[in-house]
């Protein structure tokens, strides 16, 4: 499963951090304080929960009306900035979730600088499957 | 050539459109039904008034912050991805095509577009 330290270590990262379904700041890693600080990782946070969700619905209603499949889940929801991007992902609750576990691990994303960032990098490590055990 | 032909000449490109911020009209070409990209085109709309919105309300935390204005936004499912920037949109087979060539050329394609949202 991903860590805050391996999206750290992408290219142009900037922040990463974990939050709950309901957008709370719960960890983060901050490369550089001067420019981005808790306090606007928490609201960042607070938007991804809420994009997410939004996605994830219109996702479930777009396969369901039209019949393309291949839309949902949502694996990530990335926003593009001027400067920086953040990417973040529930993917691996969904995948504790079909396990049926009760314990769900926290969402994560990442704040990458626009000119480095590799989004499919991104991806693949909130993608990471959970060895088995 | 527009930007939306230019994106469906790239590989794994199976529809893009343009939609007007006011709502009232889209055009698109590709793999898509008149009306399901109609409603790809109000839902793309929907999303980025959204996050322009809490990109502002971003700004008050954190003046002069990265993600200000925002540029667009990417929903990745597990086999098609989804990219907006500005009033353009994208459907990807996430198999055929790369996310970072899509997203580096609508925001190069995009850089200029005016982020007043008319």
């Amino acid at each position: 499963m991903a860590t805050l330290d391996q999206l750290m270590r992408l290219p142009g990262a900037m922040a990463a951090f974990e939050f709950r379904g309901s957008g709370e700041l719960l960890d983060q890693r901050i490369a550089y304080p001067e420019r981005i600080n808790e306090t606007t990782l928490d609201l960042l946070a607070h938007m991804c929960a809420a994009n997410l969700s939004i996605a994830t619905m219109q996702a479930r209603g777009w396969e369901k009306m039209t019949s393309m499949k291949g839309f949902y889940p949502i694996q990530e929801f990335t926003l593009v900035g001027f400067d920086w991007s953040v990417v973040v992902s529930g993917l691996h609750r969904e995948q504790f979730k079909g396990e049926g576990k009760t314990h769900l691990p926290p969402f994560m994303g990442v704040v990458l600088g626009n000119e480095k960032a590799d989004y499919e990098a991104a991806f693949a490590i909130l993608e990471e499957q959970e060895p088995a055990p | 050539m527009s930007i939306v032909t230019d994106l469906l000449a790239k590989p794994g490109v199976v529809a893009a459109g343009e939609y007007a911020y006011r709502g009232d009209r889209f055009s698109y070409r590709g793999a898509l039904t008149e009306e399901y990209a109609r409603m790809a085109s109000i839902m793309c709309r929907a999303t980025t008034m959204g996050v322009n919105m809490e990109g502002r309300m971003l700004e008050v935390f954190q003046p002069r912050s990265g993600l200000q204005p925002p540029r667009g936004w990417v929903v990745h499912g597990p086999d098609y991805t989804v990219c907006v920037m500005a009033n353009v949109f994208c459907m990807l087979d996430n198999a055929q095509g790369s996310i970072n060539d899509i997203v580096g050329f609508m925001r190069q394609t995009m850089a200029k577009a005016p982020s007043g949202l008319i």
